[in-house]
This record gives structure tokens, C-alpha cells and sequence, in this order.
């Protein structure tokens, strides 16, 4: 009978309970962050053209070029290699300006695998997250390319009309005090913009060099340094490939949020300590003669300048990519929610601090890692009770 | 429409655990079956290994339904009836998924499948008694009926719960009781609280079927059974966690719900009892889910005790080859490895998966679903590193311990890390006098 022959005993291997697994396995995990990062990607293509393309496109084949090399090495592939790797060089790639020359974002890329990943036994092994690692490195190592004074005190990004294929040179300084914003430009004939970063307006105005107009603080900073917020949000304001455009990283976010790989909790909480911080922490008012308290507060001219302020904190600068692609990762954040929203929330108040009155810049990177290397401390604290045992 | 639905349910209960997907839609409306015993059975004369009975039918004998085939020889075992009329054809040994190989005996049946007379059998009137003398089982853990409730009057239990919880996959052997036959269900549970003289007297079930729960709760009214309808978010069929959400009491690491006063009686030792004193038919038989993606006619079905696994794969029709065979439900049952096991009466699923589902571990990815979804709270990926190590301290040990063998942990890691397996493994080895089955489900 046919039912008889389909039982073959020797298919039958013994194993242990439970019998049925879950739907996600570690390749889901990291082909839907690599989706999130790759939908960031594209805008950030589409925002910087060909050129923010090619970065990433590098980062990403140096990754994995340098994960074969690593599994070569070792004599064995590496897990996870070739979607682990991948994404690694791809976030890269996200924290770099789409202006660096070829061998940044190869260089990083191979930095990351190789220093913040296999040097710790690879896959869910390190303690730091790799992207980062090797973005910070390679900030030391090129500092001239990357840092955001001297000659990249202005930075470029597509005019309106040149999307997705315009080239980055030649630019048009762009006048700020008399901007009106990205998308009210007529369109120009040279492909690109060049204007100062918004979170370089920002950090500049924290160290008080942006002196005040008679009694007005912080009008001048949003009059004449900043772009209209909405730029910020669209993403059409220089910075790096992936940091600029906020919607898509709360598409991005969001996707990852319902697949269950990205808890809600730490983007919220990170983005709300980072608001707080900046609503709270005080800035040198101009000339350096004393702080002013409380900046989300300032009312000037009948406008509430101190929440627009707060505003541009939240959404110019790296925050919303570190909220949603870089301080996500699941192997260097705590393993509880609750764990991750004190991690979360160190790292938002921390990005906004370093952004005030440090001297580092990439601060929300440095911040992440900071708050990376506590992770088995927060752990440590925010262990579960178990049941029918006395609370420790 | 069930997500809204368990959103809506009563917001109790403990922390962790899953809503797991059901996989019942197959086998729930279908009406419980009867198979008929038309092939040789080959009926286990013990359901322990440590169970001593005395056989007292010879070879050759012809034996009626229900006739005894062996008897208990002390208060921990319980007897074994036959499950239909026939000869004893012989007496041999057979393999069950839960104790190895046992004794048996080789009944080919005659077909006639005539009963006892009844005067013959029974010989006791306590409650208790006829339960002794009817081989009632309680499934999980496994002893006989008379023993648990001597036990739970021993610890001086003052609640009783009946859970008819079945949180697992694919089970639905409980749920079709329910719908089926409910007022002899709240009637034997009032029996069984009766015997005890317990204060309270609780009946779980999940929310999720509300109509079931209406009837049920109908069939309650008047009594002093409470039918309490919880969210199925596994493991709450587990005893500790019906502990934990009906009476809010936590049962310590290791212990059982009769350390803190309360006794859990799962819905299958109440159906047999209702079926040994109310039809008035010893076990002779076992009501399981048969379901999986190899079986053609997944549903509930009351086997005779001793079917062999091929048989029954016969009966129900199979699609394809069986790439995996397990006892009891997904996250807790049995690997059987061998298609001559029987179906025992402490059984209560036979899933039969077309694929064997074999995933690569690789290095934890420190996702934390593992701790977020654990019931009782413990850290399995910390426990599992335990796997190369020699010794321990206290508070891990009682970790260890505290673990009930869920499998969620394991059911739920990205990384395919086999979790509660080595946890299990562990306690074997670390925690002096553990025992395999301490906690189970
Ligand atoms: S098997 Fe044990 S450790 Fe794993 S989830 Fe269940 S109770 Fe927790
Ligand atoms: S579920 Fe698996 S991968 Fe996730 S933390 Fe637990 S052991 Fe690690």
C-alpha cells in the first residue's frame, strides 16, 4: 500500500523538542535590514546621483570582497557571510558623503569586516557595530576627506531638476540668508547646490560663532544658516548618502519595526532623549558671555524659534539614521526592550551632547559606540525576574 | 480575527510566552472518530517502565473488551484492559515513544468486539476506587488517576484546576471534548473536587473559542466549578503558568502547583475518568489530534490502546512520505523514530510532518527574543553556554530548574541555537536529582 511504503525508517532522526520553529531565521533578520538599508540607499542615489551610487555600490563589494578573503584565511566560509558583509558595507557607505574619493568606502568597508567584525569571531560576536568601526577609523585615517570644516565647510547635493543623474560638480554656492528652500529654486543649470551642512550651522551656533542680530539668539541661525526645515525632512540638504533623507528612514524603520527585527522602543527613545537634550541643554549665547538655558522656550519675534531649533536637532545630522539603521543592530544593542531604551536613550542625549560641546564630529557614531560598549552592563541590570524566585 | 480576539481577552496571566500560530482550522470541526481495532494490537502491559504489573491472561486466551489483561501490583501503577475482543496471540515487547521498549502483548482481535459482562468487573464504590480499578491515567505527569489525587490530598490542596489549555499547535484532542460531550466533563470535574474536598474548583479554557466557552459555562451554572477562559498565549496549558494566571501564585524553581496549594489536572485524565465511571469502559483507548502536512484526514480520533503507528497511518491516509513522525504536540512532544511504536494510553498527538526541519545553528545574534518570550524568565542564551561546563553555582542551578521545558526559546531563536534541548541536557547534568521530566508539560 502506498501509505505503508511513504514511512521509510531511516529518514526518521531523533531530536529534541520543540519540533517546530519560528518563522525568522538569521538570514531574514539580515536580508530585511539590508532591504531597510537598501531603500535608504536608493533615495540617498536619487538625492546625490551617480556618484553616491558608486560609493555605495564599492562599499558594499569591498565588504563582501573582504569576507571571503576573511573566510579564505580561516579556511572555512564565514555565517552569514555574504548578507552580514553586504549590509556592514552598505551602512558604511550610508555614513559617507557621496563626494569621497573611491578608495574611502573601499578602504572602510574592508576596515569594518575585517576589524569591527572577524577580529571578534564574526557573526554575533563583536561588540561594537562593525559599519561604525570602521567609519570611525577611517575618519581618523582620512581626516582631511571627511571632516566637515576647511574645504568641506560647504558640501554639494543635487538641484532641483538633476535628480538621480546629475553629477555633484559643477555647484552653485547657494546665498542663505536668501534661500527659500530646495524645492521653490528655479532650476539651475549647473547640476548641483553647495551650501553648508545643517548640523555644522548647528554645532557652529553651540560654540557660540554665530553672533546674535540685537536681542535675537537663534533667528539668526535659522534665518541665515539653516534651510527650511522641510529640506531637512526630504533630504535635499548636504551630508552623508544616507543620513539626509528622514522619511525614507522611517519608511525604513517602520518596515523593520513590523518585520519585528528593529524594536519600536529605541528609535522613540533615542530620538526622544535626543529632542529632550536639545529642548534642555543650554548654548553658549553669542560672544561667549553665559548660557542660555533651555532653548525650547526662546521666543522671538512672536515665533516659537526655540522648537524649530529642537526640530533641526531631531532631524539634520546622522540622528535618524543611527536611530533607525545604526543603533538597531541586534548583537551590540541590549537584549531586552526595556535594556534598549536606556541604550537608546544614552545615545540620543549623548549625539546631542557631543553635538553642543564636543570637538568629535560623526558625534551620533561616537555615541553609539560609546553606548555599544555598555551593553553588558545595561544587560546586567536589566535582567527578569524569574518566576518563584525572589527578586535579586 | 483571532489576533483581535486574544487583544480583547482577559488581560492576565504571566510574562513571555507567544501566540502561536494554530494550525487547528483542519482538525477542530471535525467530530472525534472512532477507529475499530481490525488489526493485530499490541498492547503495552505497563505505561512505565518502573510500573510493576502481573500479567493474568495466558497465551491463546480469548479476552473480551475490557477485560483485564494486567494488574497493578501496587498503588503507583495502574491496571491495562484489553481495548477490544480477541485472542492473545502472544506476549512480546514494544516500543513506545516515551519509555523505550515495554512488554506486551499481541491481542489479534476477532472483530466481534464483544464487552465484559459487568458484574464480573468492577469491585470497588468509592470514586477513587472505581478509578483504581478502571486503569485511569492521568497523561501528564504520568501516574495513575488514584495516585494524583492521593498525592494532592497528601500536599492538601485547597484549588483544583482542570486545564482543557491545549496553547500548542495543532492540538485539538481537548478542544472536540469540549464541544462534544461538556456536561460530563464539569461532572466529573465536580467528582474529582468532590474527592478532594478542595475550595475552589477552576476549569481553563481558551478564550479564543468563545461559543465553546459559553456552553461550557451554561453546563457550570449551578455548580461550584468557575470556568475561567484565558488568552491562548503559549505555554499557558503549562501548570505553572495556570497557576500563575488563575491563582497568581508562583510555583518554585523545580517544584510543581502542589507546592503552592493547588493541584493541575489535565482535561485528558478527567475525559477517561468520565468515561470509566459515567459509560462505565475502562481505558481502552486514547482520544489524539492526528494532524500534520503528510496526513490526508488530519483530525481527532479515539484509538484503540496498542494501534501501531502503521495502522494508524493507514487509517487516516497519508500524502507523501513522513519526513517526521512526533508524540504529543510541536513544541513539547517526542521524536519517533520508529514506525512500529504504538499509541499508548497517555498519548495525545501523532503529528506526521512531511519535512524534517533541520535549520543550521549558527553564533547567537543576541536578538533577546529568546529572553523577551521564555514564561518563567530565565536567560537560555546564557544557559545554554553551560553545555561544556562541569559545575555551577546555586542561582543558575535554580535557573535551571525554573526552566518548564517550553521549547519557545528554542522555537523562536534566529540563529537556530537548540536551546532548551541543551538547557534540558544541563539540568541533567548539573542539578543533583533532577529528574527528565520535572516540569513537563
Ligand atoms: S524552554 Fe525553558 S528557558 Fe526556554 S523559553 Fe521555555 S522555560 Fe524559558
Ligand atoms: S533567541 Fe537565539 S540568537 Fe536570539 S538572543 Fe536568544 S540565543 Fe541568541
Amino acid at each position: 500500500m502506498k501509505a505503508d511504503l511513504a514511512i521509510q525508517e531511516a529518514q526518521w532522526v531523533p531530536r529534541a523538542a520543540p519540533h517546530r520553529h519560528g518563522g525568522s531565521t538569521h538570514v531574514d533578520v539580515m536580508g530585511s535590514w539590508t532591504l531597510a538599508a537598501g531603500i535608504v540607499g536608493l533615495c540617498g542615489a536619487v538625492l546625490f546621483g551617480p556618484a553616491a551610487a558608486k560609493v555605495l555600490l564599492l562599499a558594499m563589494l569591498a565588504g563582501i570582497g573582504a569576507d571571503f578573503v576573511v573566510g579564505y584565511a580561516r579556511g572555512r566560509p564565514v555565517v552569514g557571510g555574504l548578507s552580514h558583509a553586504s549590509l556592514t558595507g552598505l551602512l558604511l557607505g550610508l555614513t559617507l558623503p557621496a563626494t569621497v574619493p573611491w578608495y574611502v568606502p573601499a578602504i572602510g568597508a574592508m576596515v569594518a569586516v575585517v576589524f569591527g567584525k572577524a577580529l571578534f569571531g564574526g557573526l554575533g560576536h563583536f561588540v561594537w557595530q562593525p559599519a561604525l568601526v570602521g567609519r570611525v577609523i577611517i575618519q581618523i585615517v582620512f581626516w582631511p576627506t571627511l571632516s566637515l570644516g576647511g574645504d568641506n565647510a560647504t558640501a554639494p547635493v543635487l538641484a532641483p531638476g538633476h535628480l538621480l543623474i546629475g553629477r555633484l560638480e559643477p555647484a552653485v554656492q547657494v546665498d542663505m540668508p536668501g534661500y527659500t528652500g530646495w524645492q521653490r529654486l528655479p532650476r539651475p543649470d549647473e547640476p548641483a547646490l553647495r551650501m553648508e551642512r545643517p548640523v555644522s550651522a548647528l554645532r557652529a551656533f553651540a560654540e557660540g560663532h554665530i553672533p546674535p542680530d540685537g536681542d535675537l539668539l537663534y533667528t539668526p541661525l535659522l534665518r541665515d544658516r539653516l534651510p527650511p526645515w522641510e529640506d531637512t525632512v526630504f533630504g535635499t540638504v548636504p551630508g552623508p548618502i544616507g543620513a539626509t533623507c528622514v522619511l525614507a528612514l522611517i519608511v525604513a524603520g517602520l518596515y523593520l519595526i513590523y518585520r519585528g527585527f528593529l524594536r519600536w522602543q529605541l528609535p522613540t527613545a533615542m530620538l526622544a532623549a535626543a529632542g529632550l537634550a536639545a529642548a534642555l541643554l543650554p548654548i553658549e549665547s553669542g560672544g561667549g558671555d553665559g548660557w542660555d538655558w533651555f532653548p525650547v522656550f526662546a521666543v522671538e519675534q512672536g515665533r516659537a524659534v526655540g522648537v524649530a531649533y529642537v526640530l533641526y536637532h531631531v532631524t539634520a545630522g546622522e540622528l535618524m539614521l543611527g536611530a533607525f539603521l545604526l543603533a538597531g543592530d541586534m548583537t551590540t544593542t541590549p537584549m531586552r526592550a526595556r535594556g534598549q531604551i536606556v541604550f537608546a536613550a544614552g545615545v540620543g542625549v549623548l549625539t546631542v551632547f557631543m553635538r553642543l560641546y564636543g570637538v568629535l564630529e560623526g558625534e551620533c557614531y561616537w555615541s553609539i559606540l560609546v553606548m555599544n560598549t555598555l551593553v553588558g552592563v545595561i544587560d546586567r541590570r536589566t535582567k527578569r525576574d524569574v518566576l518563584g524566585m525572589e527578586p535579586a | 480575527m483571532s489576533l483581535l480576539l486574544n487583544l480583547l481577552g482577559p488581560r492576565r496571566g504571566f510574562e513571555g510566552g507567544l501566540f502561536m500560530p494554530e494550525f487547528k482550522a483542519a482538525t477542530a470541526r471535525r467530530p472525534i472518530e472512532n477507529i475499530t481495532a481490525d488489526r493485530a494490537l499490541f498492547v503495552p502491559l505497563r505505561l512505565a517502565e518502573s510500573w510493576q504489573t502481573d500479567i493474568v491472561v495466558s497465551q491463546g486466551e480469548r479476552v473480551v473488551r475490557g477485560q483485564r489483561l494486567a494488574t497493578a501490583c501496587d498503588g503507583r501503577s495502574a491496571h491495562v484492559h484489553a481495548p477490544t475482543s480477541g485472542t492473545i496471540a502472544q506476549f512480546g515487547r514494544v516500543w513506545t515513544p516515551r519509555e523505550g521498549y515495554l512488554p506486551c502483548a499481541i491481542l489479534e482481535p476477532d472483530g466481534r468486539n464483544e464487552s465484559v459482562p459487568r458484574s464480573l468487573a468492577w469491585m470497588s464504590d468509592s470514586f477513587v476506587g472505581q478509578l483504581t480499578d478502571r486503569g485511569v491515567i492521568s497523561p501528564s505527569p504520568l501516574a495513575p488517576a488514584a495516585e494524583v489525587l492521593r498525592r494532592a490530598s497528601a500536599a492538601g490542596v485547597t484549588e483544583l484546576i482542570v486545564s482543557a489549555m491545549e496553547t500548542e499547535p495543532y492540538l485539538t484532542a481537548d478542544l472536540r471534548t469540549l464541544v462534544e460531550q461538556p456536561g460530563r466533563l464539569i461532572d466529573m470535574t465536580c467528582e474529582i473536587a468532590d474527592a478532594l474536598g478542595v475550595a475552589r474548583a477552576l476549569f481553563a479554557m481558551p478564550y479564543r473559542h468563545r461559543r465553546v466557552v459559553k456552553r461550557v459555562t451554561a453546563e457550570a451554572q449551578g455548580r461550584y466549578v468557575e470556568v475561567a477562559a484565558l488568552s491562548n498565549r503559549y505555554p499557558q496549558c503549562h501548570p505553572v503558568m495556570l497557576v500563575k494566571t488563575l491563582l497568581d501564585r508562583e510555583v518554585p524553581p523545580g517544584g510543581s502547583p502542589l507546592d503552592v496549594g493547588a493541584v493541575v489536572i489535565p482535561l485528558a485524565m478527567v475525559r477517561m475518568a468520565a468515561e470509566a465511571i459515567i459509560d462505565d469502559i475502562p481505558v481502552t483507548h486514547a482520544t489524539i489530534t492526528v494532524a500534520g502536512d503528510a496526513v490526508e484526514h488530519a483530525g481527532t480520533y479515539r484509538v484503540p490502546v496498542g494501534t501501531p503507528l502503521r495502522a494508524l497511518c493507514d487509517r487516516v491516509g497519508l500524502l507523501g512520505p513522513v519526513g517526521q513522525c512526533v508524540w504529543g504536540g510541536p513544541l513539547t512532544g517526542i521524536s519517533i523514530t520508529r514506525d512500529d511504536a504504538v499509541i499508548t494510553a497517555d498519548t495525545s498527538a501523532i503529528l506526521l510532518f512531511s519535512e524534517f526541519e533541520a535549520r543550521e545553528p549558527v553564533p547567537c545574534i543576541h536578538c533577546g527574543w529568546c529572553i523577551e518570550d521564555c514564561p518563567v524568565g530565565v536567560d537560555p542564551a546564557l544557559l545554554a553556554q553551560l553545555e561544556s561546563e562541569s559545575s555551577t553555582d546555586a542561582l543558575t542551578v535554580a535557573h535551571l530548574r525554573a526552566c518548564i521545558d517550553c521549547g519557545l526559546c528554542s522555537h523562536v531563536c534566529p540563529a537556530s541555537l537548540p536551546l532548551s534541548a541543551t538547557i534540558q541536557r544541563s539540568r541533567r547534568r548539573l542539578v543533583p536529582g533532577a529528574s527528565a521530566a520535572e516540569g513537563g508539560a
